[in-house]
């Protein structure tokens, strides 16, 4: 096993059937195992990828490289670096949150890796600007920072963070800040940087991997304009699914909506 | 362990005196042995009372011999005695004390160990001890990662950048032989049936095996494969508990069957798993008792419910009862009480138990010392079977019946039903729907060596019933476990057990606040009564109690500030909290000052998703910082159920729950071992810490020992690095089920070994 694959805590798991190869990218604060409903509807017909996002819970923090990781060129650079090591030809990729974001942009480079991206409560952008709703409002990430710094600064002193984002008064905030503080303080507080100064759109016209745009009907994170938004945006075909889930984790929170949608839009391409 | 003590504890007798005479010539090497460990040793070795009257002896004597050095030395004792001297101390912490005391002790204190608990992780076969040739008991069970054997099964590692060969499990196998050839009795975490194919046939005179498995059963294995190896391997097998191995009830029976010498030498089975919510049918139940007929424990779920096909009834407990006559200690439950939830059975139905069949039942088992039927569906007028009980077994001890009707009516002068028991030690009656104060009253009449005692959902029971329970076996009852029941609430059972409250041990009592619970009101009159109550009291008609119950009402009030007393003797507290509530009017309730108390058990309860974000935002941890002598806790808060990861709008999810439940931990200063359930999301069966858990938890500086039952990230599990005195800490996925290790652990192997090396390398302060 490579280092990548061992730092990643890469999975391969199902057989190698004649249907490819799926890989499944987690978001940020949660790790591999938000996949755990949907593997085993996939490993009968599929062989299935899992990998944790650098910054997970369950990868070693001392291989965090903070400058590599300040933008998500650094994930998508990963990514890649998973998928020459394993020697996967096209495959789908399914990607959570920011990682289908990230699966966008590592896409641009390889569109040959890729037959399609399911992406899953994405959001090219989440700062809320004049001709654009993402959700999020300056003063909200303001406060969200203040509490990550000052969760931050209990780090470094000795004492463990303490803040949680349900203190928070928007309750979007609430909804992002739930994963991010899951991370290491120091590593959270460079990658909700990273997320919210990550700023996609300008890019979306160069992806021409077909994608498919799933997202809760009530996402706080995410709000329903943005898969629109993506729909319109995106370079290559795409397909929106509302689903009437509710929350940014809903391959967790009601599987049992999601995971036969999940399914439909893995085993099908979009009709032409 | 039985046999090698008895002979001891007669050649001890004989060597004590000598000993005491000794002014304890440990002063020859002062500094490799704390004054104090010789006092454990002696309070392991002796019964409580003469070892105090020794320590006070002690204490005067070594300062007035201070001066005079005495020529007498411990060593002079000869080897053989020492020997067994050291052989009856059973803290391990004393014991590692003592083996750094010089190296002759060290020697006869590895010689001389018999337990031994292994944990950590095997990468070298060569690293195992080998100088403890003694051990008979060999506790694999909680080797880290915990639920893995991975020098044992090979197959689970293949994924991992270090695999390991099958010939590298069979070389540690051997290693474990040769290191403890004596092994007697093993406990180990048998995910799969080749763990116990590869260890079983190293001891093949194993005693007694204990086999723990919290994960799912592999689903394509044969029926019985798990313990066939086990069975087959070691024929002496003589005890077999299972009460912790998640199995389907189809896999004992056929186990036990095809093994029928191994069987038939089995005296002990325990089968109650609480990770199984399924029981034994009949025919399971027969094929058991015929195949094991020298039982003389046998503790096994059963199907009590009348509605499924084969059920059991009165003909299978008499066919249980004749097909192993020496039974002593029998347990029959209904597998629903096992679940760690309370569970709202208030069944209307009726067993197929009848009276009749419990009196045959008693009258085939004339060994019986200790039994539990403790049932969900209902069981009439056992009365006369329960007096039957009292006439033909009279050895009973232990009694636990659950929805037994009539257990003892009390309505005359004569003893009745249970209290016909004379012998009875420990008492626990659970959901008897006509178990009143009168009935309670004449229990403690007939009962009179009653030392324990159980009450769970008897909702006629009120205080009045308690105290005059407590104020008649003030002698004898130490442990009072009082739940469920509707007429009492906190304050209440705690008044209840005013006649006991300097001498009672150990207490169970739910934390229902008498000013939450309006329908309570009535309760609080009728429990302001038993105050006026002359103790001696006899029985008195409810009328008299009413009459009372206006006039007390203000005073009740008023005795708030009165009942800051003592619990003098209490050492073992445990509290049942329903979600959402708050600890702290445990001092008001009356718990204010308990000197003794070394032990609180918390168990939360409830869905956290119902109930409305609580106004004091902390649940009240710091409260118990008045204890000054906690030094156990266990915080279980595995049955309160909430939102993991996404919470709607408006609700607290688990971190917040979290962080309600632990704020003020680090203010409990003396705090040396914790067990700590965090709560759970049951949809996606997530029992993980969160960020403000591992924050709070970290606060607690003089923790020694911290097992957390769920998972957690490994960064988070760092955080633990900054408790100076950590040493023991172990991530235990004890419940059913467990998460698998592919896919939803937080918790990997190589994380959890990279965060034990960690913990390993700090420097340990004493």
């Amino acid at each position: 096993m490579g280092i990548v694959e061992a730092a990643h805590n890469v999975r391969v798991i199902g057989r190698e059937g004649e249907r490819g190869t799926i890989v499944l990218a987690h978001g940020f604060g949660t790790d591999q195992s938000v996949w755990k409903h949907l593997v085993p509807h996939l490993v009968e017909d599929y062989r299935v990828v899992l990998f944790d996002n650098m910054g997970a819970g369950t990868t070693n923090p001392d291989y965090f490289d903070f400058d590599r990781y300040a933008t998500l060129e650094g994930y998508a650079l990963d990514l890649l670096a998973i998928l020459e090591e394993l020697r996967i030809g096209p495959c789908i990729l399914v990607g959570h949150s920011v990682s289908a974001v990230i699966g966008a942009i590592a896409s641009i480079s390889r569109p040959d890796l890729f037959t399609k991206i399911v992406m899953l409560s994405a959001s090219p952008r989440y700062l809320n600007e004049a001709d654009y709703f993402g959700g999020f409002e300056q003063e909200d990430l303001d406060q969200l920072f203040d509490a990550m710094r000052s969760n931050f600064k209990a780090w470094v002193s000795g004492f463990a963070p303490l803040a949680v984002g349900g203190d928070m008064d928007s309750v979007a905030v609430q909804e992002f800040s739930r994963t991010l503080f899951n991370i290491r303080p120091d590593i959270a507080l460079s990658v909700a940087q990273t997320i919210f100064q990550s700023d996609l759109r300008s890019i979306l016209g160069y992806v021409s991997v077909p994608c498919h745009i799933l997202q809760s009907s009530k996402d706080l994170a995410v709000p329903v304009v943005v898969s629109e938004y993506l729909h319109q945006n995106l370079g290559g075909e795409s397909i929106v699914e509302v689903m009437s889930s509710e929350g940014h984790l809903p391959q967790l929170s009601s599987p049992d909506i999601v995971i036969p949608v999940l399914l439909r839009h893995i085993r099908y391409d979009i009709a032409v | 362990m039985r046999e090698i003590r008895s002979p001891s504890h007669v050649l001890l007798a004989s060597i004590l005196p000598l000993q005491f005479d000794l002014p304890f010539p440990f002063r020859r090497n002062p500094n490799s042995f704390k004054i104090n460990t010789r006092f454990h040793l002696l309070r392991s070795i002796l019964p409580p009372s003469s070892y105090r009257s020794i320590r006070s002896r002690c204490g005067a004597q070594s300062m007035a011999a201070g001066a005079a050095a005495s020529a007498t030395h411990v060593h002079d004792l000869p080897e053989p005695i020492l020997a067994q001297v050291f052989s009856l101390v059973e803290d391990v912490r004393t014991r590692n004390a003592m083996a750094l005391a010089c190296r002759r002790w060290r020697g006869l204190e590895r010689s001389t160990r018999t337990a031994l608990a292994l944990r950590g992780h095997v990468r070298l076969p060569f690293l195992l001890p080998t100088c403890f040739p003694s051990v008979a008991h060999l506790d694999l069970s909680f080797l880290s990662p915990w639920g893995h054997h991975p020098f044992l099964s090979s197959h689970q590692q293949q994924q991992h950048h270090h695999d390991f060969p099958d010939d590298h499990a069979a070389l540690v196998a051997a290693r474990l032989a040769q290191a403890f050839p004596s092994v007697s009795s093993l406990s180990v975490y048998a995910r799969d049936p080749s763990v116990i194919a590869a260890l079983a046939p190293l001891w093949p005179k194993l005693r007694s095996a204990r086999l723990v498995r919290w994960h799912q059963r592999p689903p394509n294995l044969p029926h019985g494969a798990d313990l066939a190896p086990l069975l087959e391997a070691c024929p002496a097998l003589s005890a077999l508990d299972l009460s912790q191995f998640y199995c389907w009830t189809e896999d004992v029976p056929p186990a036990l069957h095809q093994y029928p010498l191994t069987a038939a030498s089995l005296t002990r089975l325990d089968l109650l798993c609480p990770a199984s919510n399924e029981g034994y049918r009949s025919s399971e139940l027969a094929v058991i008792t015929a195949a094991c007929r020298n039982l003389t424990h046998l503790l096994l779920p059963c199907v009590f419910n009348p509605r499924c096909i084969e059920f059991v009834g009165d003909d299978d407990l008499l066919a249980l009862a004749s097909a192993c006559p020496c039974l002593s200690l029998l347990h029959l439950v209904d597998p629903a009480t096992l679940s760690p939830a309370r569970i709202d059975s208030d069944a209307n139905e009726d067993a197929a138990i009848t009276g009749s069949g419990l009196e045959g039942l008693f009258t085939r088992l004339p060994h019986l010392e200790d039994l539990a039927l403790d049932l969900c569906h209902n069981v009439r007028d056992t009365g006369p079977a329960l007096e039957a009980l009292g006439n033909k077994c009279s050895k009973v001890k232990s009694l636990k019946l659950g929805h037994f009707h009539g257990v003892c009516h009390g309505l005359w002068q004569h003893l009745d039903g249970v209290s016909v028991n004379g012998h009875l030690e420990s008492l626990s009656i659970k959901s008897s729907p006509d178990l009143t104060d009168s009935s309670l009253a004449t229990i403690a009449r007939g009962c009179q060596r009653l030392s324990r005692l159980e009450i769970h959902k008897c909702h006629k029971v009120t205080a009045a019933g308690i105290k005059k329970l407590a104020s008649k076996l003030r002698s004898t009852l130490v442990d009072v476990a009082i739940s469920g029941c509707q007429l009492l609430n906190a304050t209440s059972a705690l008044r209840a057990l005013e006649p006991i409250r300097d001498r009672i041990e150990r207490l169970h009592i739910d934390c229902i606040w008498a000013s939450s619970e309006l329908d309570q009101l009535p309760v609080e009159e009728e429990e302001s009564d038993p105050e006026e109550d002359d103790m001696e009291a006899p029985d008195h008609s409810r009328s008299k109690r009413c009459r009372y119950a206006q006039a007390n009402d203000v005073e009740s009030f008023e005795s708030a500030s009165f009942w800051f007393r003592t619990w003098e003797r209490l050492r073992r507290l445990s509290l049942w909290i329903p979600a959402g509530e708050v600890l702290t009017p445990l001092g008001d309730a009356g718990l204010e000052c308990c000197p003794q108390l070394e032990d609180i058990c918390i168990k939360v309860e409830g869905d956290c998703r119902l109930c409305p974000k609580p106004r004091p935002i902390v649940f009240g941890l710091s409260f118990l910082s008045r204890y000054p002598t906690l030094r156990k806790m266990k915080l279980d808060c595995g049955e309160a159920i909430g939102y993991a990861l996404t919470a709607p709008a408006g609700h607290m999810d688990l971190s917040l729950w979290e962080r309600f439940y632990l704020h003020g931990i680090g203010g409990l200063i003396g705090l040396y071992e914790l067990d700590y359930w965090p709560p759970q999301d049951r949809e996606v069966n997530q029992r993980s810490l969160s960020l403000p858990a591992v924050g709070l938890l970290q606060m607690c500086s003089s923790l020694r020992k911290l097992f957390i039952h769920g998972t957690a990230h490994e960064h988070f599990m760092r955080f633990f690095l900054d408790i100076p005195v950590l040493r023991d800490v172990q991530l235990r996925e004890d419940y059913y089920p467990a998460p698998e290790n592919d896919m939803s652990t937080e918790m990997r192997v190589d994380s959890c070994s990279r965060f034990e090396s960690a913990l390993n390398d700090r420097r340990i302060p004493d």
